[in-house]
């Protein structure tokens, strides 16, 4: 659970997957069709301040 | 009438130890012990009990149960006679800071789509949509909320928000869901 999923949102903004076990487990959950990246927890902020305005890239 | 078998068929497979008072019932031509009870009446099968009818279990039952979940309706009830229904999902999670999920059930992950609005995506999908979500945030403000907005057969959205001054979208660092159906 030291991974995350992310993947970009219809609306310009990014989902992030949080896994419950291991990553290959949800791997599923990311909708069909999407880029995704798969990062270290570590990388994404802990600030959430401006949540809504982070972007995929 | 079918033929009769010979003592030694009869009295071979059941075993018993006056010392111990354990006795053991054998089974297959290498006597293989298929069922041994204790001296405390306890019973211990080897292999799987099958049984077509009901199980009463007056004592109550301990360990692991398994079962056929697609015919398996309802629960049996501790007391009076309302069946009961177990969670067919639940999650126990962090929304601030770093995302996390703290325990689950029937959970593969949850997604973070943005402030206090995530999508919990089941390990096993439920048969339908028509399920229901019961959610919980801690903040004992009255004007804080748990809304599901989009209930699917393999994932739930559920927003947790604050209503006053205005609604909007909040983060919060314990979240439960259940999903009962």
């Amino acid at each position: 659970m030291t991974q995350r999923i992310i993947y970009p949102t219809d609306d310009g903004g990014v989902a992030i997957i949080v896994p419950a076990g291991a990553i290959e487990d949800c791997m599923k959950d990311i909708p069909e069709g999407k880029p995704y990246k798969i990062i270290d927890t570590a990388d994404v902020p802990t600030d959430r301040t401006f949540r809504d305005a982070w972007e995929y890239a | 009438m079918g033929k009769a078998k010979n003592l030694s068929q009869l009295v071979r497979p059941i075993e018993y130890d006056s010392t111990t008072n354990i006795t053991t019932i054998k089974s297959g031509a290498s006597d293989t012990t298929a069922v041994t009870i204790d001296a405390s009446q306890n019973a211990t099968l080897a292999g799987t009990l099958t049984v077509p009818g009901a199980i009463s279990a007056s004592g109550g039952v301990v360990g692991a149960v398994t079962g056929n979940a697609s015919t398996a309706t309802a629960l049996s009830t501790a007391s009076g006679s309302a069946p009961s229904y177990s969670a067919r999902a639940w999650v126990n999670f962090n929304g601030t800071g770093t995302v996390a999920i703290n325990a689950s059930g029937n959970v593969s992950s949850i997604t973070d789509n943005g402030v206090g609005n995530y999508t919990v995506n089941f390990t096993t999908a439920l048969p339908d949509a028509n399920y229901a979500v019961v959610g919980s945030i801690n903040n004992n403000n009255s004007s804080c909320g748990f809304t599901p907005t989009a209930l699917a057969t393999g994932t739930t959205r559920i927003v947790t928000t604050t209503v006053n001054p205005t609604t909007s979208y909040v983060d919060f660092s314990i979240v439960t869901v259940s999903i009962f159906r």
